[in-house]
């Protein structure tokens, strides 16, 4: 019975060693339909069943792209619009983490703040744009605030809920081996709230994507909003097309990451 | 004298919601020798987690005094290790993790922390496990864990609340027994609470029966079967006696409790 519980491996680690091996019937699927569109795309208008104006084709798209990373300045967009998303984000970072810790260890502070801030939360941010362009012009200030505003919520919510719903049990567990309340702090609630503040992370990045593009459509001098703008004007639907990708597959991505470094930091959860 | 001495202990909640406070242990004075094995039992809620609470320092006295080595508890201490009731393993730390987080918050400094831990968890049978996450682990195995984590400290005292109440009758025999070895090697004091009739009588140099409403002690039996034990012994005519009073006192317990519910 014993000698039973001790050899028995985990079948998870077996399972995980395997899986990634032959790609899932979803992939496969996946890519397959992708392909199809793809080929109905740059049929589409030939065929006469779309006007290629204002759909364009898979291959001048494709050539838009080369064209922009050639000879737009694109470097030169994607660094404005970068900046603003980078200053923005840590901004919101360095305030909502302390907030959301503080937020989360007092219940006085709590019942003071979290009324208003779940309003702004549930608010969508963006209408306080106008406003900040008055206050902060129209170069990379207003954006930057409309980043931090949009990013702040819901990190401070997320790590403020990590935090004040840690288990009672594993506090008094540690209180039992004579922990101060600092070590509690540092190790029971920080390492506990660490994926709900993570998920606060993640939810951040897409308002704060969200933030720069829409700060930039709305007036700006440079910056990928401004790009959008500008070929929106002239209706080039193969550059915005580019832009649009660009601008997902940067939000994707940091999603993706901070997902995979919650998944890895929730594994214990999983049970 | 006696290594834990508890006098008129009595401990009041405040019920919540109301400024109505209700005893959960009333009148409870018992004595302990360096060295025993005290088992804990009675019916659920007649107090057993308080009283062991009590001694570890995570509940305040109301009335009375809990004195160890001569010393006054007035909370937490290294001398006492409580082994929880329910899972308290840390989830994101590994089996290593977690028996080192005692002697960090205790500040150890017997020597290599990481040597230490990986001794106890060898002390347990969980050699090979020592990389592993709680989720990775049967209840059994995450027991031995909670066990090990608490002999790390180097207590003098082991509190134990119902550590196998979640085990199947199998795998609780079994962690009986282990326990015993373990104790009998290190020679620490325990306080350990049970449901369990024959664990009680197995693991005890004497078993403390608690009654309810409040709770508090009815009977302490002394436990003279012959040590070390084996599962032998739970079918010697001295241990069917034993089990026989145990039984008649909880059945006692459960028809006032009926009792209680009718007139209510
Ligand atoms: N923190 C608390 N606040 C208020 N009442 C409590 C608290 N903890 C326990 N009680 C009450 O005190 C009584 C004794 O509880 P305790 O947990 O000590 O019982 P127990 O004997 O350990 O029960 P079980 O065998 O089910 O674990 C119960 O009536 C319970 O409702
Ligand atoms: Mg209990």
């Amino acid at each position: 019975m014993r000698s039973a519980e001790i050899t028995a491996e985990p079948a998870e680690t077996r399972q995980l060693s395997l899986s990634f091996l032959r790609p899932s019937r979803s992939a496969v699927i996946g890519t397959l339909a992708v392909l199809a569109f793809l080929v109905l795309w740059q049929i589409a208008p030939t065929m006469g069943w779309v006007n290629g104006r204002f759909t364009s084709r898979p291959t001048e798209v494709f050539v838009a792209a080369i064209d922009i990373f050639r000879n737009d300045n694109f470097l030169y967009h994607a660094r404005i619009s970068l900046t603003e998303f980078v200053a923005g984000f840590a901004l919101a970072i360095v305030v909502s983490i302390p907030l959301g810790v503080l937020l989360g260890t007092s219940k006085i502070a709590r019942y003071l703040i979290d009324p208003p801030l779940m309003a702004l939360y549930i608010a969508p941010t963006l209408v306080l744009l106008p406003i900040m362009v008055i206050w902060l012009g129209i170069d990379m200030a207003p954006k930057i605030a409309v980043v931090f505003l949009g990013a702040v919520f819901p990190i401070v919510l997320n790590t403020m809920a990590g935090m004040s719903e840690a288990d009672p049990r594993f506090i008094r567990m540690a209180r039992s081996f004579g922990a101060t309340r600092f070590d509690i702090f540092t190790r029971v609630l920080v390492p506990g709230s660490l994926p709900a503040l993570l998920t606060g992370l993640r939810l951040a990045v897409g308002r704060a994507v969200l933030g720069v593009i829409v700060g930039e459509l709305f007036v700006s001098q440079a910056g990928i909003g401004y790009q959008l703008n500008l070929y929106g004007s002239a209706m080039r639907i193969d550059r915005l097309l580019v832009y649009a990708l660009i601008v997902s597959a940067f939000g994707y991505t940091l999603t993706v990451i901070v997902r995979s470094v919650e998944n890895k930091v929730r594994d214990w959860r999983s049970k | 004298m006696a290594q834990i001495e508890i006098r008129d202990l009595g401990i009041d909640y405040r019920k919540p919601k109301s400024n109505e406070v209700f005893s959960a242990v009333d009148s409870v004075a018992l004595s302990v020798e360096k060295g025993e094995f005290v088992t804990i039992v009675g019916s659920s809620g007649c107090g057993k987690s308080t009283l062991l609470m009590a001694v570890a320092g995570l509940v305040s006295l109301t009335r009375g005094s809990i004195e160890i080595d001569g010393k006054q508890v007035t909370g937490p201490g290294p001398d006492r290790a409580v082994v929880f009731q329910e899972a308290s393993l840390l989830p994101w730390r590994s089996v290593r993790g977690n028996v080192k987080f005692g002697l960090e918050m205790q500040r150890w400094n017997g020597g290599d922390l990481n040597e230490r831990a990986m001794q106890m968890i060898r002390l347990v049978g969980l050699g090979r496990f020592s990389d592993y996450h709680p989720h990775q682990l049967s209840g059994g195995m995450r027991q031995r864990v909670n066990i090990a984590r608490a002999l790390a400290v180097d207590p003098e005292v082991l509190l134990m609340d119902e550590p196998f109440g979640a085990l199947d009758a199998q795998t609780r025999e079994i962690m009986g027994a282990e326990l015993l070895r373990i104790w009998e090697r290190a020679k620490k004091t325990a306080l350990f609470v049970t449901h369990d009739i024959d664990e009680a009588i197995f693991l005890a140099d004497k078993i403390v029966v608690m009654g309810r409403n409040p709770g508090h002690i009815k009977e302490v039996i002394k436990v003279d079967l012959p040590r070390p034990r084996n599962e032998a012994i739970l079918d010697s005519d001295a241990f069917h006696e034993l089990r026989k009073r145990l039984r008649a006192h909880l059945a006692e317990d459960m028809s006032s409790m009926q009792l209680v519910q009718e007139v209510a």
